[in-house]
C-alpha cells in the first residue's frame, strides 16, 4: 500500500523540473516589470504559489484526517502527516517571501494583511500539529488524536481570516492593496508559476510518502526480528 | 534588487534543503530495510 | 445529556476544591505573568487599553491550558476513564460536563485577574460592565470548548502542558482577537452594535468549535 511507482515520481519530477524552467522564463523574460514597484514585484510570482499550494496541503491534511476517522486506515494518517510537513514548508517561504516583499516595496517587514496574518498563524498551528505528532500524543489511540487535530485545525482557517481581516479594518492600511491589475503577460507567468509549483508539491509529496511508506516497512521488520528473537 | 535576491536564495535554499533530507532519508532507510530483511531471512 | 453534564461538572469542582488546591495554580501563573508584563512600562507610564486587555486575555489563556490539564488529570488514576466510558453517560456528555466546570473554573481566575490588571496595567472597565462580562463570558466559553476538546488529547502524557499549548495557542487567536477588540470598545464607549461585527465572530467560532468537538470527542477520548 506504501509502494509508489519510481517512476511515476521520475515522471512527476521531471515534469516539475520543466514546468519550473518554463515558469522562470516567464517570470524574469515574459512578465514585464511592474510600474509602481520595479524587479521586486517579481517576489510575487513565487509567493502566490507558494501560499496557495501550502492551503492546498492544510486542506489535504483535513481531508485526510476525515478519512483516518472513517476508514481507520494508516495511509491517511501518514498522508496527512506528509501534507503538513510541506504545508508548513511552503507557507514558511511565503511568508519570508512576503515580509521581504513588503520590506522592499513598502519599507515595512511585516504589514497585518489579512492573507498574511492568516498565514503566519496557520503555520504556527501547523507547526504545533507537526511537533504534537513527533512528540507521539494520544498514544495508542495516535492516530485518531492526530486527525481530530488536523480537522480542529483546519476549521480554524476562515475564522482567523474573518477576525485578521475586521482586525485590520479598524486600523488604517498601511499600505495599498497588492497593486492595481496585472498585465495578460503576468496573469500568464502566474498561472504557469501556480501549475509548476503545483507539480513540485506533488512531487515532494509523494517523495515523503514514499519515504514514510520505507519507514514503516523498517518498524515492521524490527517487530518480526524481535518477535522471532523472543520465541 | 537585493530583496528579490535574497527571496530566491530563501525559496531554493527552503526547498532544496527539503530534497537533500527526503534524499538522506531515503539512502538511510533503504540501507536498514535491506539489512533488516537480511537478518530476517538468516533466523 | 444535560443532567449526566451536570453531574460530570459538579463531580470535577468538587475534586478540583478537594485537596484545596481548585485553579489555585492558574490564578497564580495568571497574577505572575500580570506582574511581570506591568515591568515592561517604566513607572508611572501607563499601558494602553488594548495592552492589558491582551495580557489579561494571555493569563486567561494560560489559565485554561491548566485548568483542563487539571480537570483530565482525574480520569487517569484508578482507570477512572474506562469505568467513565462503560457508563450508561453519553460520551459527549462527559466533554459537556468537563468544558462546563472548566468555565466555572475559568471564570473564577478571572475573578482574580480582571482586578490585578486595573492595579498593575491601569485597566479603565468604563461604564458598560455588563457589555464586559457578556463578552468575557462569549470569549471564555469559545475558550472552554477548546479546551474540553484539546484537553482531553493530552491524557497520560509527561510533558503535556507545554505540549498541547503550542497547538491551542494558535487557534485561540480569532478569539483573542475578538476579546481584546471589544474589551477595547467596550472600555473606550462604544456601543454594542459597533462592536456586534466581533461579538458574531466570537459566536460563530464558538458554535462552530462546540459542534466539532461534539462530533470529535468521542474518537479522542474512546480512541477504537
Amino acid at each position: 500500500m506504501f509502494r509508489i511507482y519510481p517512476k511515476i515520481l521520475t515522471i512527476l519530477a521531471c515534469i516539475s523540473m520543466a514546468l519550473m524552467a518554463i515558469g522562470q522564463y516567464a517570470i524574469w523574460f515574459h512578465a514585464p516589470e511592474e510600474m509602481t514597484m520595479g524587479l521586486v514585484q517579481k517576489i510575487f510570482y513565487f509567493h502566490l504559489p507558494l501560499a496557495w499550494w501550502s492551503f492546498v496541503a492544510f486542506f489535504g491534511v483535513c481531508a485526510a484526517s476525515v478519512m483516518v476517522l472513517w476508514t481507520g486506515r494508516e495511509q491517511w494518517d501518514v498522508l496527512a502527516g506528509v501534507l503538513a510537513e510541506i504545508g508548513v514548508l511552503f507557507s514558511g517561504l511565503a511568508l519570508v517571501t512576503g515580509s521581504l516583499w513588503g520590506r522592499a516595496a513598502w519599507n515595512t517587514w511585516w504589514t497585518w494583511d489579512p492573507r498574511l496574518s492568516t498565514t503566519l498563524v496557520m503555520w504556527f498551528v501547523y507547526a504545533g500539529y507537526l511537533v504534537l505528532r513527533s512528540a507521539d500524543v494520544g498514544g495508542t489511540k495516535g492516530a485518531k488524536v492526530r486527525a481530530v487535530l488536523g480537522i480542529v485545525a483546519f476549521l480554524d482557517v476562515p475564522l482567523v481570516f474573518l477576525s485578521a481581516r475586521l482586525w485590520r479594518s479598524i486600523h488604517p492600511a498601511v499600505l495599498a492593496s497588492k497593486g492595481g491589475g496585472l498585465e495578460p503577460e503576468m496573469w500568464t507567468a502566474v498561472w504557469i508559476n501556480v501549475l509548476a509549483w503545483g507539480a513540485m508539491f506533488g512531487t515532494l509529496v509523494l517523495a515523503r510518502y514514499h519515504g514514510a511508506g520505507l519507514k514503516r516497512r523498517v518498524e515492521a521488520a524490527l517487530i518480526g526480528i524481535q518477535e522471532k528473537t523472543l520465541q | 534588487m537585493n530583496y528579490l535576491f535574497i527571496a530566491n536564495v530563501c525559496i531554493w535554499l527552503g526547498v532544496g534543503g527539503y530534497v537533500l533530507f527526503l534524499a538522506r532519508q531515503h539512502s538511510v532507510l533503504e540501507r536498514r530495510v535491506r539489512q533488516l530483511e537480511i537478518i530476517d531471512g538468516n533466523e | 445529556m444535560i443532567a449526566s453534564s451536570l453531574a460530570i461538572a459538579r463531580k470535577d469542582l468538587r475534586l478540583a476544591f478537594a485537596g484545596g488546591q481548585g485553579p489555585v495554580q492558574a490564578v497564580l501563573l495568571g497574577l505572575l505573568l500580570v506582574f511581570i508584563f506591568s515591568l515592561s512600562a517604566a513607572p508611572g507610564e501607563h499601558f494602553s487599553a488594548q495592552q492589558a486587555m491582551a495580557i489579561f486575555w494571555l493569563c486567561s489563556s494560560f489559565g485554561v491550558v491548566l485548568i483542563f490539564s487539571l480537570l483530565f488529570r482525574f480520569e487517569e488514576e484508578n482507570d477512572t476513564a474506562t469505568a467513565l466510558l462503560l457508563s450508561p453517560l453519553p460520551v459527549q456528555g462527559l466533554w459537556l460536563g468537563k468544558t462546563l466546570a472548566g468555565l466555572i473554573l475559568l471564570l473564577l481566575c478571572q475573578v482574580f485577574f480582571f482586578p490585578a490588571a486595573l492595579v498593575f496595567l491601569g485597566l479603565d472597565p468604563g461604564d458598560n460592565l455588563s457589555g464586559l462580562v457578556l463578552m468575557v463570558l462569549a470569549v471564555d466559553v469559545g475558550l472552554c470548548v477548546l479546551g474540553g476538546l484539546i484537553g482531553a488529547m493530552g491524557q497520560g502524557q509527561g510533558a503535556k502542558d507545554a505540549l498541547l499549548t503550542i497547538i491551542v495557542f494558535p487557534l485561540q487567536v480569532p478569539l483573542l482577537l475578538g476579546g481584546i477588540r471589544i474589551g477595547v470598545g467596550l472600555m473606550q464607549g462604544t456601543a454594542m452594535a459597533g462592536v456586534s461585527d466581533w461579538f458574531g465572530l466570537v459566536l460563530a467560532f464558538d458554535a462552530v468549535f462546540a459542534g466539532a468537538a461534539l462530533f470529535l470527542f468521542p474518537h479522542v477520548f474512546r480512541g477504537e
